[in-house]
């Protein structure tokens, strides 16, 4: 009974406690909330920052106008106004709305505009539209300053048609304009517009002749740091003594990976792109080749975003074209994974593009794209200077694959730039594999690729401790099984795959 | 019911309708163009003709210098006839078609002229206003356009026609990426300057442009006044002469003309005025002492005067001052000018005090009728400590000075 009694009291207490507990909470929530809200330097707007949108390449010829002389920043003005215009435009005619343009052209002009979208709207057209290239000429700037003839050449312009959301049409054109530009309230304003020329865009790449790719690699990641190769936890001397036990264990590349947001997306950050031109010296002074892959992590590839991509992948590839520790360029990490989300075409022509910037920037260096799987590699085959393809299947198809893949491609190398077992056996997969099924599968691919001479890059060095969830979602069979690739397990200690890491 | 067997009906014409479709497209639509014309004026109705061997009925897609449409055409025995819609046809540029068939791909282009007529001469003449001289000059840009907002094509020519003064002029310049522009110079004379341009008949409006006289030359300066006395009352006028630019334009009104005077104390005096009519005028009141005056007028950094020289003669050669109640009210005057008359008031008059040698306090007062009181009040100048002590007094005006001295406060 006196039990009882204490029992009650004392969760009649408790509850009080907690009650009590709940509303003070509740109050200090409700207090600080009140409390937020604009600082006085957001209140003041006095930062206000440009938001790069719309980035296309841009050449000026030298200045011969005709009238005033032009001045940097006008000219600056005049760019920056111009490609709003598009960027409008493209904008307008992707969801058929009117919004933006009264600003970039003027009165008159933007009627024509209108126009055409008021015709798409009935119609049920949308299209989607980007430019990636304007060479500018200023041809005339008058006296007063307040118009410009300026003729836009060499305008590579990609859009897509769609009808009733089914697509009807992608095409790429290059084209040249007249344009007459005014100054009103402060805005460059087009004025005029007349196509002068235009052509279907053809793209003069050539495929760099690489018969014999003589890759015998690793993907590479620190093991502290997977996925994060280049944020705090860099470290040199690690990344250098890894290199060192790569060669030492017979293999002669890498494949590491550049992060398209982590890396500041259209302005790429000094900071990582001093860390990674670091990584690729490590690896010249260890004579291992890198493959760079692009773009990971990312996946939108909507045609807006695209300018953005560009400038990025321009930065970091004319700063490392002429590293001779390059091997290749991958420009992108089994995009084919994002064709159901993204849309096929929308991807395939995002890469199409890719390459050929990649291309155009990089003559020297070959180009690949790591599809997932080997359905996928006979995609752009025309576009990529080597295929490469995944490989997590059963080994006893891999032959087979890859001797179909072979008939077909017959004049590109074929590499497989992915391959691995986990030996992850425990709570999450109690019937997984073993270390000595893992050592099994590479000593067994070894064989198939010493025999059929197929380039390979394992996955990967290291046993990880923390994955993070962008690479496999939280599902922790997922994430322990990718913990458990590595051919050196978390203390360090090599597995028994590590026997077979180069050979059978 | 009736709806149930519509519906199946429709149902069974679509699956039949799809093989069919299957079908011809394995057999391929072969389309070919009849329409060879690959220039069309804007606003015309263009048509583009296809002969096919079926009656499908494909797309058209169309992109011209502002955007993109996808067209709809008809299908009557097997011709394909296509329709461009107005926000095609009526701008000019190069315009690209591509036919939306499943199998050959054809495509083509043509291209749309503006109308050889022009509605509006577009004009842009900057800056407003330009210098006299013959090296100023301002532009004028001209877009013709046609009726349908289209710059012309280029190498149209232009007539720029212009008066000014006595002459007429008429130029010929010819467009060029979509505009025709001149250069009018000025000439040696300033004055207003009509402009008109003309394409194909069409005239645009009058526009004036003002040609302002040059930078103004070195000019004289003169001056006017009723007497030299240095009455502290008059007032000196200046005025230059009529200031004009080297090709003897006279300068803008309000052209602003400072006048410095430079005084027997190396002080300067500055007074100012506009021009009207070339001739600017600036006053500056008399001295109240003999004085000579240096004078320089200047157009800053542009024009000067020739320097003037002036004196002024004293009036005032003496005055009284009396010393009443106890010496505490002290009467200056009368103050005379030079024709015996009580100088005008506002004459300024100083008292200085001093006691022990030692100035204590200066009395500053403005003469009224020819005379100035002042009253040395007890809390101004205190009684002194000691019985004996004496002051001095001074008193001064238009530079003359009167000292008294042992004067008992």
């Amino acid at each position: 009974m006196n039990i009882n009694r204490n029992i009650l009291r004392s969760i009649l207490v408790l509850s009080y406690v907690l009650v009590i507990g709940f509303i003070m909470y509740g109050f200090s929530a409700l207090y600080s909330y009140l409390n937020t809200g604009a600082d006085r330097s957001s209140m003041l707007h006095t930062d206000i920052k440009k938001i790069d949108q719309y980035l296309p390449k841009i050449t000026w010829e030298a200045l011969k106008n005709e009238g005033r002389p032009m001045d940097e920043q006008t000219l600056g003005r005049i760019e920056t106004n111009y490609l709003d215009a598009w960027y409008i435009k493209h904008l307008g005619y992707q969801t058929n709305t009117k919004k933006g343009l009264d600003d970039y052209y003027t009165e008159n002009a933007r009627k024509n505009i209108y126009a055409i979208i008021d015709e798409n709207l009935d119609a049920g057209m949308t299209i989607q539209s980007t430019t990636l290239q304007h060479d500018l000429n200023l041809e005339f700037f008058s006296e007063d300053g307040q118009l410009v003839v300026i003729t836009d050449k060499n305008v590579v312009e990609y859009k897509r048609i769609y009808k009733n959301e089914t697509l009807l049409l992608e095409t790429t054109d290059v084209s040249t304009y007249k344009v007459i530009l005014l100054l009103e309230d402060g805005f460059w304003r087009i004025r005029h517009m007349v196509k002068e020329s235009s052509a279907d865009f053809k793209s003069d790449n050539k495929t760099v002749s690489n018969k014999n790719i003589d890759i015998r690699g690793i993907n590479y990641y620190p093991q502290a740091s997977p996925w994060d190769m280049f944020g705090e936890q860099f470290d040199a001397n690690i990344i250098s003594k890894d290199f060192k036990r790569i060669k030492d264990a017979g293999l002669n590349s890498i494949r590491i990976f550049v992060p398209y947001e982590a890396f500041g997306k259209a302005n790429v950050d000094t900071e990582k792109l001093k860390k990674l031109v670091q990584v690729m010296d490590v690896a010249e002074a260890e004579h291992i080749k890198v493959m760079v892959t692009l773009f990971d992590f990312y996946g939108d590839y909507s045609v807006l975003d695209w300018t953005l991509n560009h400038r990025h992948a321009e930065t970091i590839i004319s700063t490392l074209k002429h590293h001779n520790a390059l091997l290749a360029w991958d420009i992108k990490n089994e995009p084919n994974l994002d064709f159901e989300s993204r849309n096929k075409t929308n991807v395939m022509a995002w890469l199409d593009h890719m390459i050929n910037l990649v291309k155009s920037l990089d003559s020297e260096h070959p180009v690949t794209i790591g599809w997932s799987n080997a359905e996928s590699a006979t995609l752009l085959i025309d576009k990529v200077d080597f295929i490469s393809f995944h490989y997590y299947e059963a080994l006893d198809d891999l032959e087979t694959t890859y001797k179909t893949l072979k008939t077909d491609i017959t004049d590109k190398p074929i590499a497989i730039t992915e391959f691995g077992m986990s030996s992850y056996s425990g709570l999450w997969n109690p019937f997984g594999n073993s270390e000595t099924d893992q050592a099994e599968y590479h000593k067994d691919s070894q064989t198939i690729f010493s025999e059929n001479n197929i380039p390979f890059m394992s996955w990967t060095l290291y046993d990880f401790t923390d994955i993070p969830k962008e690479v496999v979602g939280r599902l922790p069979w997922r994430k322990n099984a990718q913990k458990r690739f590595g051919f050196i397990d978390e203390h360090g200690v090599e597995k028994e795959a590590y026997e077979y890491i180069n050979s059978p | 019911m009736m709806h149930k067997r519509a519906y199946i009906l429709a149902t069974v014409l679509m699956f039949i309708g799809s093989f069919s479709l299957v079908g011809q497209s394995e057999i391929k639509d072969t389309f070919k163009l009849l329409t060879h014309d690959t220039e069309f004026e804007a606003g015309q109705n263009i048509l583009l003709k296809f002969s096919g061997n079926s009656e499908t009925n494909p797309l058209l897609y169309c992109t011209n210098s502002y955007g993109s449409v996808v067209i709809q055409g008809t299908n009557k025995n097997k011709i394909l006839t296509f329709e461009m819609p107005k926000s095609i046809a009526n701008k000019t540029g190069l315009v690209n078609w591509k036919l939306l068939t499943n199998a050959t791909n054809l495509s083509g282009k043509f291209y749309i002229t503006p109308k050889q007529e022009v509605i509006t001469m577009e004009t842009y003449l900057g800056p407003p206003s330009i210098e006299a001289g013959g090296t100023d000059y301002a532009m004028l840009v001209v877009i013709p356009t046609d009726p349908l907002d289209n710059p012309l094509q280029d190498s149209t020519q232009v007539n720029v026609k212009h008066q000014f003064l006595t002459s007429e002029y008429n130029n010929v310049v010819y467009t060029n990426y979509l505009i025709a522009y001149k250069n009018l110079y000025s000439e040696t004379k300033s004055g207003r300057m009509l402009i008109n341009s003309e394409a194909l008949g069409t005239n645009s409006k009058e526009y004036t442009l003002n040609v302002l006289p040059a930078i103004p030359t070195n000019f004289k300066i003169s001056y006017q006044q009723h007497h030299n006395y240095a009455d502290g009352n008059q007032i000196t006028t200046f005025t230059t002469s009529v200031i004009r630019d080297k090709y003897d334009n006279i300068v803008s009104d309000g052209t602003y003309v400072d006048v410095f005077i430079t005084n027997k104390d190396n002080n300067i005096l500055k007074t100012s005025g506009t021009t009207i009519n070339g001739i600017a005028t600036a006053k500056m009141i008399h001295p109240d002492h003999e004085d000579t005056w240096a004078v320089k007028a200047f157009i800053e950094g542009m024009a000067e005067s020739d320097p003037l020289s002036l004196n002024f003669k004293q009036v005032i050669t003496d005055f009284e001052v009396v010393f009443s109640d106890n010496s505490r009210t002290i009467t200056v005057g009368p103050l005379q000018s030079f024709m015996k008359q009580m100088i005008p008031d506002g004459l300024q008059v100083k008292l200085h005090v001093y006691q022990n040698n030692t100035k204590i306090k200066t009395l500053i007062k403005s003469s009224f009728e020819g005379y100035v009181i002042f009253k040395l009040n007890e809390d101004i100048i205190p009684v002194p400590n000691d019985i004996n002590d004496t002051f001095k007094i001074i008193i001064e005006t238009a530079r003359i000075e009167k000292s008294f001295e042992n004067i008992k406060l």
